[in-house]
C-alpha cells in the first residue's frame, strides 16, 4: 500500500449475475461509456446464488469496497432469486455491522441489462466515494493501544426455573410404563444426564445450572438409534424443536417432550445496544482481540442445535470456501458463517457462548441478527410449531432502501 | 535470595525489548486468565486464579504454522523453503502440569520422524514454572506422577512466598543466566496437591480389558463431538496438513471430530462419539504407555473444566473406578 494517498487506487469488487447487470455492463462497453478500470467484475448465475461468504472474501483479498448487483425486482431471469437475495442481505448487512465492517463499501444495487448508463454511474460514484475513504485497512487494524474499552451490561438474572419435582415424576412414569426407552434431562450440575430405569430419574435436576439445548443430541446417530425418547424440554429447547422439525430434521413423534419451567423472558438486546454505540473501527478491533483466542475447537457448532449439517462448510475443501485455520482472517470467515447460517433460526438458548472455552461473546453475532429478524419482520425463530422459515421465502414488500 | 514480582515483570520487559517472545499468564477478560503472547511485563499475572484456561504447547506446537511455501508455475513446482528459525521465548508462570507435557512429547515428535519444527522451537523455550498453591476437584496431577511443584519439563521454579517474592529453584542449566544470581538453596516445602484419585495401572487394566464394551456407550453417550478437550490438553498433539494459499500448512486436528477418521471411501472405522471417547482414553492411558512408557496426561484438568456437557478425563475414569 503506498503511504501516497494521491497515488491510492481504490479496488472494486463487484459480483453482478449474468443476466441483467452483467449485460448492462456490456452495454456501457458498447456504448463507449467511460467509467473508472477500478473495477473488477465477477459473473455469477443470479444474485440469489451469491454467497454471503463472497462479501468477506472480497475484503479478505484486499477489495476496497465491493458491490453485489442484479436484476430489479420483476426482471429475475429465475423469477425471484433476487427476491431471495434482498432479504438475505436485510439480515447480512446488520451481521456486518456488528462485526465493524464499514457499511460505506458494501454496495447493493439494481441494474438492468438496459442500464448501461447507470452501470457507468454506479461504478464512477463507487470509485470516488472509496477514493475518498481511502484503502479499506480490513482486520488491520493495529493492536496497539488493546482492546477497546468494552464490557457487556451487568446480565440479567436468569430467569427462575421452576417444575423439577414434577419432571421427575413425569420421567419416572415414561419409563415405568415403557412409553420412552430413554430420558434425556440434566443433572444437578447442569450436565446432560440419561436416565434408563425408573429409579434414576432421581439424579435429573432441573436448575439454574442447565445450559445446554438438548435438542443438539437429536441431531446425533447414536442418539436417534435409542428410539423414542423422554426430553426435558424447557422453553427454549421447544422452540428448537418446532425449527428443526419444520425443516425435516426431527421425527417428533420420536421425542416426549418433559416439559419444565423459566419464567417468560423477551429477547434482550442491551448487550447488543450497549455494544453498537461503539463506533466500527472500534467494533472490529474488539472482534480482532475476541477471535484471536479462538483455537476452532468448534464447540459452538457442536452444542448448537441448529447446526446439523454432516459436512460442515468449514469441512468442504472443493472449494475450500471458508479456512479452518485458526488464524485471524479464518476465524473471522468461520463465525461470520456460522452466525449467518443460523440467521432466522437461532431460538437465542445462548448455548454457543456459553459452551466457548475461550469466552467470545457469540451472543452479540446472533443478537445482531435476531433483532434485526424481529424489527424488520416481527419474526421470532420457533415461536410456534409449524411457523414459516424466514429465509427460503420473501415478500415483494421487502425493504430495500440500502439499495439503489 | 529470592525473586520479586517486579524483577520478574522487568525480565519480561527486556526479552520483548530484544525482539523475544514471552508467553504468560494474562488476564484476557475480567475474571478469565489464560496463557497469552505479552505485550509488557505488567501484563504479568501471577496470582489470583487457579490456573489458565489453555495450555502452554502452543509455544512448540502452534495452533496453525507454516510448513513450506511453493510456486506453481505450468506444469512444475517450486518449493520455496527456507530454514527455520524460532523466535527465542520464555514462558513465564506456566503450571507443573503444563511443563511436564512438553518432555512426554519430545519421543512421540522425534519417533519415526524427526520433527524439526517442534526440535527447534523446544530448543528456543525456557520454561519457568510457577510451584502450585491451590487446587480444584478437577485437578489430578498427583494421580499420574506428577504434583505441585513437580519440576519435569521447567528450566526454573518458582515457589510463591506470599510477600510479592517468589523462590527460586534452578532446574536445568538454560535460565542460569537469567534467573542464577537469585537462586535460592532453600525452598518451601511442596503443598500436598490434590488427593490421588485413581490408579493408573488399574485404569491400563480396565482399558486393556474393555475395548468392546457397554462402558463407553453408558458413560460418553452424551459427548457432543467438539475439541475443546484436545485443544485445551497440554499433551494432545494431533494435526491436519493441508494446503492453503500456496503454502501446506498445519493445524491443530482432534480425535472427537467425525471427520477426524472418515475415509474418502464414506467409511468411518469409528462411527460414533462413544468409540471416539473410547480412543482418546485409550490414546492416554493405554496406546501411549505401551509405546512411550508415559502416561500421556498431566492431570490438570482442562478438559473436565472446558468441557461444555462435564465430561472430561477425570470423569470417565471415576465411573472406572466405580466398576
Amino acid at each position: 500500500m503506498s503511504s501516497d494517498s494521491r497515488a491510492f487506487e481504490p479496488k472494486i469488487i463487484a459480483y453482478v449475475c449474468n443476466w441483467c447487470t452483467y449485460l448492462g455492463a456490456d452495454l456501457a462497453g458498447t456504448n463507449r461509456l467511460e467509467y473508472p478500470p477500478n473495477v473488477r467484475i465477477v459473473r455469477l448465475p443470479c444474485t440469489g446464488r451469491i454467497d454471503f461468504n463472497l462479501i468477506v472474501k472480497g475484503f479478505e483479498v484486499g477489495a476496497d469496497a465491493v458491490l453485489i448487483s442484479g436484476c430489479h425486482p420483476g426482471d429475475c431471469h429465475y423469477t425471484a432469486g433476487n427476491y431471495h437475495a434482498r432479504r438475505r442481505w436485510m439480515l447480512f448487512r446488520p451481521l456486518l455491522d456488528v462485526l465493524g465492517f464499514d457499511l460505506r463499501r458494501v454496495h447493493f444495487t439494481w441494474i438492468s441489462a438496459a442500464e448501461g448508463k447507470k452501470f457507468q454511474q454506479v461504478i464512477t460514484e463507487i470509485t470516488e466515494q472509496t477514493r475518498r475513504l481511502g484503502p479499506y485497512p480490513y482486520l488491520k487494524f493495529t493492536k496497539d493501544g488493546g482492546a477497546p474499552n468494552w464490557s457487556p451490561p451487568a446480565a440479567r438474572p436468569r430467569a427462575p426455573v421452576h417444575g423439577e419435582a414434577q419432571m421427575r415424576e413425569t420421567a419416572r412414569d415414561l419409563l415405568a410404563s415403557g412409553a420412552v426407552n430413554v430420558v434425556l434431562g440434566y443433572d444437578a450440575a447442569g450436565a446432560p444426564a440419561f436416565a434408563w430405569k425408573p429409579e434414576e430419574t432421581a439424579r435429573l435436576a432441573w436448575n439454574e445450572n442447565a445450559r445446554t439445548n438438548l435438542a443438539v443430541y437429536l441431531k446425533r446417530k447414536e442418539i436417534r438409534a435409542l428410539g423414542k425418547i423422554g426430553m426435558v424440554t424447557p422453553p427454549e429447547t421447544a422452540r428448537a424443536l418446532n425449527v428443526l422439525e419444520r425443516e425435516s430434521q426431527v421425527d417428533r413423534e420420536q421425542v416426549v417432550e418433559i416439559a419444565v419451567e423459566r419464567s417468560a423472558e423477551p429477547p434482550d438486546f442491551s448487550a447488543l445496544e450497549s455494544f453498537m454505540a461503539l463506533p466500527p473501527e472500534e467494533r472490529m478491533r474488539f472482534w480482532i482481540h475476541e477471535f484471536e483466542r479462538c483455537v476452532r475447537c468448534y464447540a459452538c457448532r457442536a452444542v448448537c442445535p441448529m447446526c446439523y449439517c454432516e459436512r460442515c462448510i468449514v469441512e468442504n475443501n472443493r472449494p475450500q470456501e471458508i479456512s479452518p485455520s485458526a488464524t485471524i482472517e479464518g476465524n473471522f470467515a468461520w463465525h461470520i458463517a456460522r452466525a449467518f447460517h443460523q440467521a432466522g433460526r437461532c431460538v437465542g438458548c445462548g448455548a454457543c457462548a456459553h459452551a466457548c472455552p475461550a469466552q467470545i461473546p457469540l451472543g452479540l453475532l446472533n443478537a445482531a441478527i435476531a433483532k434485526a429478524a424481529l424489527d424488520q419482520f416481527q419474526y421470532r425463530p420457533g415461536s410456534e410449531r409449524g411457523q414459516e422459515p424466514l429465509i427460503g421465502r420473501y415478500s415483494l414488500n421487502d425493504k430495500e432502501d440500502f439499495i439503489r | 535470595m529470592s525473586i520479586s514480582l517486579q524483577s520478574l515483570i522487568t525480565m519480561v520487559d527486556s526479552w520483548l525489548g530484544e525482539g523475544k517472545r514471552v508467553l504468560g499468564p494474562k488476564l484476557v477478560k475480567p475474571d478469565f486468565v489464560q496463557y497469552a503472547w505479552l505485550g509488557a511485563g505488567s501484563e504479568l499475572q501471577l496470582e489470583g486464579f487457579l490456573r489458565p484456561a489453555n495450555s502452554i504447547k502452543e509455544v512448540v506446537f502452534p495452533r496453525h504454522e507454516t510448513l513450506y511455501r511453493y510456486r506453481v508455475d505450468g506444469k512444475t513446482v517450486q518449493l520455496l523453503e527456507e530454514d527455520f528459525k524460532p523466535v527465542e521465548t520464555l514462558v513465564l508462570g506456566a503450571r507443573p502440569c503444563d511443563a511436564a507435557a512438553l518432555p512426554i512429547l519430545d519421543p512421540l515428535f522425534n519417533w519415526d520422524f524427526r520433527d524439526e519444527f517442534w526440535n527447534l522451537r523446544r530448543k528456543a523455550v525456557t520454561v519457568v514454572t510457577l510451584a502450585c498453591q491451590s487446587w480444584d476437584e478437577q485437578c489430578f496431577c498427583t494421580s499420574v506422577g506428577l504434583g505441585p511443584d513437580a519440576a519435569r519439563g521447567s528450566d526454573v521454579l518458582l515457589y510463591p512466598l506470599g510477600n510479592g517474592h517468589f523462590a527460586v529453584r534452578l532446574i536445568t542449566d538454560k535460565a542460569a543466566a537469567l534467573f542464577g544470581s537469585y537462586a535460592d538453596e532453600d525452598h518451601p516445602d511442596p503443598s500436598p496437591g490434590p488427593p490421588v484419585k485413581f490408579a493408573p495401572d488399574a485404569v491400563k487394566e480396565f482399558l486393556q480389558a474393555n475395548f468392546e464394551s457397554s462402558f463407553w456407550q453408558e458413560n460418553t453417550l452424551r459427548c457432543l463431538g467438539c475439541g475443546a478437550c484436545a485443544y485445551y490438553c497440554p499433551t494432545c498433539h494431533c494435526f491436519d496438513i493441508i494446503d492453503e494459499k500456496s503454502s501446506r500448512v498445519r493445524n491443530w486436528d482432534a480425535c472427537q471430530f467425525a471427520l477426524f477418521t472418515l475415509h474418502a471411501s464414506g467409511h468411518n472405522p469409528r462411527k460414533t462419539q462413544p468409540e471416539r471417547q473410547r480412543q482418546r482414553l485409550q490414546h492416554k492411558f493405554r496406546i501411549y504407555p505401551e509405546k512411550f512408557g508415559e502416561i500421556l496426561c498431566t492431570g490438570c484438568g482442562n478438559c473436565t473444566r472446558n468441557c461444555p456437557v462435564g465430561l472430561g478425563v477425570l470423569n470417565v475414569l471415576k465411573a472406572v473406578q466405580h466398576g
